[in-house]
């Protein structure tokens, strides 16, 4: 028996086991709930309209020459001084506040979906490396776990960013760091069951090397519940970055996120100009909700548990 | 039977609820409570100079020279004072005045005040600046004192009305610490302080043996909540009767509540803009590039062109009416009108972005450039929205503006190292404009004590040398003549662009009324009750 047919055979083989037919089957379980599915078509409208917001919005709300002090916290519907309408009001430097989402939801994607993605990596490698190591590699990687989720999330984040100082690129830092340790736990959860099933045995008894077991064989057989937490994590990620930039230390105040937009207008909310946070705001609730109601129909379509 | 029982309980409730009622309503004649917004770090009055720290410490005690409202100065514990000599100061002191603890007020405990103020321990900003240029005190006789100088010197009343008269006999050896514990906090104030508990509250109580007007309320509490929205609910809600720093987001519905008086005034903060004259003009300064972000060679804001064009970009009105809701005056100088020192013929702060496009191709940036401007977003009101909306006015000169706010601690530290080309920050004068002249516009001289907080370095020696003309300059009209000449060169000279001059506003109960100070001092004294 060849190698290269070991390889494309083992993970398959216990996939049919749990999911019978791969994509088709999977799509046609997914669509039986009808809010996931609508959570599904706003979210994607929500990401389609943050990567075209260059072209969608009406005024770049980066650009400074582009707002004006005296169309500041004018109401929704105003007609402002560079001619088109504010449906959405403007905040108190002026900037549009549809525009404004617009581009803080660009901003919320971004760092949601690029921290999930390293920190998605950076915790499924140490957690397959626990669960295949095993010993004193697996106790000294959980226990650095068990010590990070035992802090509040948003703790940890503050601390780091008093370290590092604001901006974007420290935001996706801290929450990398403080979301990664979920993402192993899952991982090794699964990966432990994993390691003792024959195909490993089999890809050891062919003395492959490590990290190809890890990542060839184990890895891929962990991807449904890895799935379901990034899926969740994305959505919490989000809503830690606003609170980051809510507490001013995230974005930049020229380059506003939603959390950023949310606490520009915090203070106006008792003199009833409530259109600078509560749009930004349900922008933010719409967004966490429609991922979260994609993520809670995947785990229920990918967990084997779940379905017997 | 049982209906007669409730109904004579109900009358006797009723009674007793109107009891209580009335009650309340004397108590309120007695009592009033104040909620300021900073907390107030020390009851010794000679331990941190600090706007809070100095409101109590008035309350309590008395200077040799009180100011009123508009930081006028006006009697205190000297009834008059005059220099009988160049170098020689006379106070006349104010007879039959007595401390909190009975004794009588005598030229020793001015002596022993003056002697105290280099000698309080730990002090984070020290009082000993005014006891400085004293070289001996003399003490003529119980109720005259004499103070001598090296030179002439005429800041001295302007400096006694920052220094505290203490009780010898019981300040004797006090420290801050007993101050706080109210053991050695005996003063000849309006109230007297009898309970206090650190960075919370203070309860006053009124000092019947008061030699000027007696108190109105015969306790007053004296809390802080540094939370803007918790103290503005706090007045609405009637737990408190009057509070400060009143937030300008508030105050447009504070306004139009009538169960709410507003109180203000123009104060002494300048708010302003500091450039970096520290980089020669053939030196990069720190955060302006070209237009593509290439250092640039040379340092544009030696020009006198374009920190003019700078200050005629901005929108001073808009910035004003907009960001800080009309609690502000656009402002050409330091001071405000009628304050001593001021520049009457200084033009009026033109926004004119054409002109300054104009200027600035004339300097030789037809293109402009990038530039970073810093500010704190903590420390001054709507500090972070003001420097945003600068950077969109010079943006729209072409002066490309990046904006950054951090917190004050992070930002005041770099300012002072001068790691800044361009950044936003206040400065609250004394009530004579040899103060923000010798502090800010004067060049930096640690051994002069000069240029303190002059962050940007700006150097003229023609300002400082009418500076040092009017610090020996015992005749008023002559040194104010200096005062005004120094700070209109330092003003044509765009050494600094100032911005607006905040507004002081309080906010209290209808049924009270509240004289606005300008030097912001939240005092118990300026509290009475509403004329019917």
């Amino acid at each position: 028996m060849s190698q290269a047919v070991m390889d494309g055979a083992a993970p398959a083989a216990p996939r049919k086991d749990k999911v019978e037919t791969p994509f088709r089957r999977f799509v046609s379980e997914f669509a039986e709930s009808k809010i996931a599915l609508g959570g599904l078509i706003v979210f994607t409208i929500i990401a389609l309209v943050a990567i075209f917001a260059p072209w969608l919005a009406p005024q770049n709300p980066y650009d400074l020459a582009q707002l004006d002090i005296m169309d500041g916290r004018m109401e929704p519907g105003t007609v402002g001084g560079a001619g088109f309408t504010y449906w959405l009001g403007t905040d108190d430097q002026g900037r549009d506040m549809l525009s404004g989402i617009m581009y803080g939801l660009r901003i919320s994607l971004s760092v949601g979906a690029g921290s999930a993605l390293i920190a998605c990596m950076v915790g499924a490698t140490l957690g397959l490396l626990a669960a295949y190591a095993g010993g004193r590699t697996d106790t000294v990687i959980m226990r650095l776990v068990d010590l990070q989720l035992s802090f509040p999330s948003i703790l940890v984040a503050l601390m780091i960013l008093a370290f590092l100082g604001k901006g974007v690129m420290n935001v996706v830092i801290a929450l990398v760091i403080v979301e990664w340790a979920y993402y192993a736990r899952t991982v090794r959860g699964t990966a432990l069951v994993e390691r003792r099933r024959e195909y490993i045995e089999a890809a050891q008894c062919l003395a492959l090397p490590t990290h190809r077991i890890l990542f060839r064989h184990l890895l891929p057989n962990c991807l449904p519940p890895l799935i379901v937490v990034a899926t969740m994590q994305v959505a919490r990620a989000i809503a830690l970055e606003a609170t980051l930039s809510f507490l001013g230390l995230g974005v930049p105040i020229t380059e506003p996120s939603l959390g950023l937009l949310i606490a520009n207008g915090y203070e106006y909310m008792l003199s009833g100009k409530y259109w600078i946070s509560f749009y930004p705001g349900i922008a933010l609730l719409v967004t966490i909700v429609s991922i979260n109601l994609v993520g809670d129909q995947l785990r229920d379509v990918l967990n084997p548990r779940l379905k017997k | 039977m049982k209906t007669w029982i409730r109904r004579r309980s109900i009358a006797a409730s009723a009674v007793a609820v109107a009891g209580v009622a009335l009650a309340g309503s004397q108590a309120l004649a007695q009592t009033a409570t104040i909620a300021v917004g900073a907390p107030v770090t020390s009851l010794d009055p000679h331990y941190h100079q600090l706007s809070p720290n100095n409101a109590v410490a008035d309350t309590i005690f008395d200077k040799l020279v009180n100011t009123d409202a508009q930081s006028r100065n006006v009697p205190g514990l000297a009834t008059e004072w005059r220099a009988v000599e160049p170098t020689v100061w006379e106070f006349r002191l104010r007879p039959n005045v007595r401390f909190h603890n009975g004794n009588a007020f005598t030229a020793e405990d001015v002596a022993f005040t003056l002697q105290r103020l280099p000698n309080v321990p730990n002090s984070p900003s020290s009082f000993a600046v005014y006891s400085r240029p004293i070289t001996r005190v003399e003490i003529v006789d119980p109720l005259t004192i004499r103070l001598h100088t090296a030179q002439p010197y005429p800041l001295m009343p302007l400096d006694m009305t920052n220094v505290r008269i203490l009780d010898k006999e019981t300040a004797e050896n006090a420290t801050t610490e007993d101050f706080n514990a109210l053991r050695a906090a005996a003063g000849t104030g309006p109230y007297r302080a009898v309970a206090h508990r650190n960075g919370d509250r203070i309860e006053f109580e009124r000092w019947d043996g008061y030699w000027g007007d007696r108190a109105p309320f015969q306790r007053v509490n004296y809390r802080m909540i540094t939370n803007d929205a918790a103290r503005t609910a706090a007045l609405l809600a009637g737990d408190v009767d009057l509070i400060d720093q009143v937030p300008t987001s508030d105050l447009a519905r504070l306004r139009s509540d009538n169960r709410v008086r507003i109180s203000e005034t123009v104060g002494l903060r300048l708010i302003f803009l500091g450039l970096d004259f520290q980089r020669a003009a053939n030196e990069n300064s720190p955060f302006i590039t070209d237009n593509d972000g290439r250092p640039l060679g040379r340092n544009p804001l030696r020009d006198v062109r374009v920190r003019r064009a700078l200050s005629m970009a901005i929108d001073r009105r808009a910035i004003v009416d907009r960001v800080m809701e009309g609690a502000a005056v656009p402002a050409n100088q330091f001071l405000p009108q009628g304050v001593f020192g001021f520049v009457a013929d200084l033009p009026a702060p033109a926004y004119d972005p054409d002109g300054a496009k104009r200027l600035l191709a004339e300097a030789g940036y037809p293109n402009g450039f990038r530039i970073q401007l810093n500010g704190p977003n903590d420390r001054y009101i709507n500090d972070a929205r003001i420097v945003q909306a600068i950077g969109q006015m010079w943006t729209r000169i072409g002066v490309r503006t990046a904006v950054e706010a951090q917190p004050w601690t992070t930002f005041v530290g770099r300012a002072g190292r001068q790691d800044y080309s361009a950044f936003l920050i206040g400065w609250g004068s004394n009530p004579d404009g040899s103060h923000p002249l010798r502090n800010i516009m004067a060049t930096f001289n640690s051994e002069r004590g000069w240029g303190a907080s002059n962050r940007g370095r700006y150097s003229n020696p023609q300002v400082d040398d009418l500076l040092a003309q009017s610090l020996t300059e015992l005749d008023e009209a002559k040194r104010e003549r200096q005062v005004v000449d120094a700070m209109r060169i330092a003003m044509q000279d765009v050494g600094v662009v100032p911005l607006h001059i905040q507004t002081n506003i309080w906010a209290s109960r209808r049924n009270f009324e509240h004289t606005a100070r300008n030097d912001e001092l939240t005092r118990a004294q300026d509290l009475r009750p509403a004329a019917r």
